[in-house]
């Protein structure tokens, strides 16, 4: 401490002077002026620390990152009492986002001036961001004390509380603030904002009568001005409270938005009836709102959920007819959901069936029905039995309804879905290209086709179609897409490239939807202080909350899943680098592309540097520093990453907090597919624990995935793979893992069978799912089976009472594939009859030549499909 | 489809389905600046499953010149071209300027429309009441000219 004491002599007054002009330019961004002042004073002074530390940070801001941290550094290290070297340090390490470093320096300096408002607003900041409450709420104490004339030091101080939990605390807080509120005029949207939130706090508390009777009073003044809000807290708190005012203020709800669904839950909750469980209380309140509500769609809409028999098929003809006449072309997809229950569904078709002779063109003239309704009838039972997987009866539909309407993009959209369903992804690339060509100003259209030329395989078609919306000054249509965190691009792309055997270019896009997750969760930062200074806190609150769950979202399991596999096949397999970097020369029309690229990346490049924001002399210079550039372009610096494993680990660990901490990742959406994506996490963690000898967290993974689902086929392999590399571990890992260890192996796979029988159990058990199927063939490869039972354990697959998918059975043949099997192409034969359709079973030259034919637009008086269809429905036995 | 006020977990999907549907697009940070901002002026639509398939981002004008009184402003509107017809434009439009009009006694929105997009134009026109007030020249990053259009709020404006 002396000794660092020592070293702080201040500067005499005319360097001192400089110094304050430094600050100065500093704060008004005036980079190159501050510079030389800082030379200046270093001329002299070439130790003095606070300098050094100025003109590093003036440095990082002139695109001299590197040198500009070094004299940060370096002036912290001579300089260790001074509030203003620890400051600059902390500025530096926020704007690398390094917030636990930057939290280090700023308490570091407040240590030095406790009562420096900017660190202590800076600090909060970053405990609020590091989730740091009880520290948090220390910091908002002080700057209260400091300034309690501040209106949102007081907030300040009450979100503190209760994000530390502390609601009591944060109530006391906001009354105390709120009694001494003086001058508060009418519709002052801060002063709203601020009850709605003290009423949040109220009823957080259990505390209804009072939130109602704040309510009330507030609403009545004009104090809280949020209509949609006073209606919406009203109705809520009057049902905890039991009144019976609450029926009208449900009631009132519902008039003002008809169309929301919460709320006609809210106004039967109220009286004891769920909206999804069949009565006739809830069917005649419904019945009363569709009356009076005669524009509204959900009281007639979520009638159908709550019927059957003759109630349902006349309310559900009502509904189609009307929807049919209409032209709406979401009315499948809005009836879909009932389709689980089989009823509806057989009522379903027996009435759209019944409409479509009802409108069916004729000549009587007694019949006005417009020629339209008959065409949505098609397009309904198109979808009705393409849905059904009956592919052909589909496509029949939707060949008299081109003939009928050629130039319909939703027809042609949909025959490429059946297509697709059906296999044929090239036919179906060919249908969405020619609903797009009928509209080419629609990227709706556009999206869809990009979309299923990925699905096709056709990566730089895709692009190509993409970047007609693109901007037309970006690198490329690919780094457009990524500026705009377009989640479904990257994840299509990148599962195309995984499909194509790309994993360079598969795992550089998985990043890039790493790398969005991370920009959702940095943006949460500055919202920490702007929210406060808006006062709108009810949904600053909500943006913690979701951004504490983000990466159990199903775009960043899915990258972090499939990107975790490639590392751990890169771990087991390194000569997969190697056949990538010897054997890949570029094609023709990927050094086309990529020489396009570079020219359009240089022309953006010199743009930028003859704009006058990027020349360093600018006053009004972004304080950020600028982006850098892309370089692996070919993702290849990521395969060759020393630590793949880590990689893995690293990806999948947020996701295993989520699941840890609530049970599941969360999705609104269907169960099966919530519990499929747990599943598949836990599988990957276990792929990587297990090779990072990480034996404990690998079995309690699959301990995990059993749980949830017991019989999942890949479970089923990875419980051999246990046993196996357990079984082969030289001698027994030490205590105290090794005991818990075995034993859990034991828990999970019974002792007394060997792994070929446990594995042919299992077979036997499910060998009508095709998945277990191909589990059971890669379990016995594993197992050293001879290649003849492998195969044949596979081309189970094809049994009469096993289901395959397409996309199934050709994971399946590129597992026979990489056993070089020589039932490759009978294997083909075998899928290609059972799945007559599909062009993904086709040799190299036909695809070659079916993706010719992608951009040429069939034949628009719809003839050519027609032909093409009626062909089809005869293979179909 | 449901119709109902965007909460925080909608702004994904919301800008899903911009991506999906419109060329103008914005990084996260401009639908939480929304968000953050007027909490209570932007609605969703969405389908059983929970899907977005139309939103409206809106905004009031924060730089009034002197005298101007206050009014919003429609960042974006956008309906799934799967899901037009519904009328959910309208709707959401309608809750939006409801709001508009309580909380912050907005006396019209704005928004613009690119020249060349007829059935947006169609949409604000024929279906939403909006009128053009003027050409804006070369508002687009691409240089193409927009229409600034208006929807009145009060009678008198």
């Amino acid at each position: 401490m002396s000794k660092a004491l020592a070293k702080r002599n201040p500067l005499p007054s005319k360097e001192a002077t400089l110094f304050k002009e430094l600050l100065a330019l500093y704060e008004t961004r005036q980079l190159k002026k501050g510079l030389k002042t800082a030379e200046q004073i270093l001329k002299k002074f070439p130790e003095h620390g606070e300098t050094l530390c100025m003109k590093g940070l003036l440095l990082t801001h002139m695109g001299r990152r590197e040198e500009g941290i070094d004299l940060v550094k370096k002036g912290v290290r001579l300089d260790l009492m001074s509030h203003i070297c620890w400051h600059v340090f902390g500025l530096i390490q926020k704007a690398d986002k390094n917030y636990e470093e930057a939290l280090k320096s700023y308490t570091q300096a407040l240590k030095f001036d406790k009562e420096n408002m900017n660190l202590l607003r800076d600090s909060a900041q970053l405990q609020t961001h590091l989730r740091l409450f009880e520290n948090l709420v220390d910091t908002r104490h002080t700057i209260l004390r400091l300034r309690p004339n501040l209106r949102q030091n007081w907030v300040a101080l009450a979100v503190a509380h209760h994000l530390n939990g502390q609601l009591a605390e944060a109530r006391k807080v906001l009354e105390h603030y709120l009694r001494s509120l003086k001058n508060v005029t009418d519709s002052d949207i801060e002063h709203s904002e601020t009850l709605l939130y003290y009423l949040l706090v109220l009823e957080e508390l259990g505390e209804f009568q009072e939130a109602l009777s704040v309510l009330n009073e507030n609403a009545g003044s004009r104090s809280i001005v949020d209509r949609t809000a006073i209606l919406e807290r009203r109705a809520r708190l009057l049902s905890k409270l039991h009144s019976p005012e609450a029926e009208d203020a449900w009631h009132a709800l519902i008039e003002h938005n008809p169309d929301n669904y919460d709320s006609y839950r809210g106004y039967l909750a109220d009286k004891g009836i769920d909206l999804d469980t069949p009565s006739r209380e809830a069917l005649s309140t419904l019945q009363k709102f569709a009356q009076l509500l005669t524009r509204a769609t959900a009281p007639r809409r979520l009638q159908l959920n709550i019927t059957s028999g003759s109630d349902f098929h006349e309310l559900a003809r009502a509904y189609i007819s009307r929807g049919l006449q209409k032209g709406i072309p979401s009315l499948f997809a809005d009836l879909k959901a009932l389709y689980a229950d089989k009823e509806k569904q057989a009522a379903i078709e027996d009435i759209v069936d019944s409409l479509r002779e009802e409108y069916a063109p004729s000549d009587s003239p007694s019949k006005n029905v417009e020629p339209t309704t008959y065409l949505w009838t098609l397009y309904f039972l198109a979808q009705h039995y393409s849905y059904l997987s009956q592919h052909s009866k589909a496509l029949t539909l939707l060949s008299e309804a081109l003939v009928h309407t050629p130039t319909l993009p939703e027809l042609h959209l949909l025959r490429g879905r059946v297509l697709k369903r059906s296999g044929d992804f090239l036919g179906a690339v060919r249908a969405v290209n020619d609903a797009r060509a009928l509209d080419g100003q629609d990227r709706f259209l556009n999206t869809k086709c990009g979309k299923y030329l990925l699905r096709a395989g056709c990566v730089e078609d895709a692009e190509r179609i993409f970047g007609m919306f693109t901007k037309k000054d970006a690198i490329s249509p690919a780094a457009d897409l990524d500026d705009m965190q377009s989640l479904l691009f990257l994840l299509e792309e990148a599962d195309a490239y995984r499909r194509l055997n790309k994993p360079n270019m598969a795992l550089k896009r998985y990043m890039v939807v790493k790398k969005v997750f991370d920009e959702y969760e940095d943006d949460q930062f500055d919202f920490h202080g702007y929210n406060l200074r808006k006062f709108t806190i009810g949904i600053y609150l909500n943006l913690l909350k979701w951004e504490d769950q983000l990466r159990s979202h199903p775009a960043y399991v899915k990258a972090a899943v499939e990107a975790s596999k490639i590392f751990v096949s890169l771990h087991d397999d390194p000569s997969i680098l190697k056949s990538l970097t010897s054997s890949s020369p570029l094609s023709e029309a990927e050094k086309k592309a990529k020489s396009k690229a570079k020219k359009a990346a240089k022309k953006v490049l010199e743009q930028s540097d003859k704009s006058p924001q990027n020349q360093n002399t600018n006053a009004d210079k972004d304080l950020e520093p600028a982006p850098p550039k892309d370089d692996d372009p070919n993702g290849m610096k990521l395969l060759v990453l020393p630590d793949p494993l880590e990689q893995a680990a690293k990806l999948l660990q947020p996701i295993v907090k989520q699941l840890e901490a609530k049970g599941t990742v969360a999705d609104r959406r269907s169960k099966e597919g919530k519990m499929k994506r747990d599943v598949d996490v836990w599988i990957a963690v276990y792929d990587v624990a297990i090779r990072r000898k990480k034996l404990l967290q690998a079995v309690g993974a699959l301990n995990h995935a059993k749980a949830l689902q017991p019989d999942y086929p890949s479970l089923h392999l990875r419980l051999v793979d246990l046993k196996q590399r357990a079984s082969s571990l030289p001698q027994p890992p030490p205590s105290p893992i090794g005991p818990v260890f075995t034993s859990s192996i034991s828990e999970l796979i019974p002792d007394e069978l060997s792994l070929e029988t446990y594995n042919s159990q299992y077979l036997q058990q499910h060998s009508t799912n095709p998945h277990a199927v191909l589990a059971c063939a890669r379990a016995s490869q594993m197992l050293g089976a001879p290649l003849p039972d492998v195969e044949e354990t596979l081309f189970g697959v094809f049994s009469e009472e096993v289901e395959p998918d397409v996309l199934m059975t050709l994971e399946a043949l590129s597992f026979l594939f990489s056993l070089k099997s020589t039932r490759v192409n009978e294997f083909k034969a075998k899928s290609q009859e059972r799945f007559p359709f599909s062009t993904a079973f086709k040799d190299a030259e036909e695809q070659v030549a079916l993706k010719a034919q992608i951009f040429v637009v069939s034949a628009v008086d719809g003839s050519e499909s027609a032909q093409d269809s009626k062909d089809v429905v005869e293979v179909v036995p | 489809m449901n119709v109902r006020p965007m909460r925080v977990d909608d702004l994904m999907g919301m800008q899903a389905c911009n991506l999906q549907n419109l060329p103008e697009n914005y990084t996260m940070r401009y639908y939480l600046y929304h968000a953050m901002t007027w909490p209570s002026l932007s609605y969703v639509a969405e389908d059983y499953k929970g899907r977005i398939v139309g939103y409206i981002l809106a905004k009031m004008e924060e730089d009034l010149k002197e005298g101007e009184e206050p009014h919003g402003h429609v960042t974006s509107l956008s309906v799934l071209r799967s899901y037009r017809r519904l009328g959910l434009a309208k709707k959401l439009m309608v809750q939006s300027q409801e709001a508009m009009k309580n909380m912050y006694n907005a006396s019209y929105i704005s928004l613009h429309v690119r020249k060349s997009n007829r059935a947006a134009l169609g949409l604000y026109k024929d279906t939403l009441g909006f009128s053009v007030k003027g050409v804006e020249k070369a508002y687009y990053a691409d240089g193409e000219d927009a229409y600034a259009m208006h929807l009145p709020l009060r009678k008198d404006s």
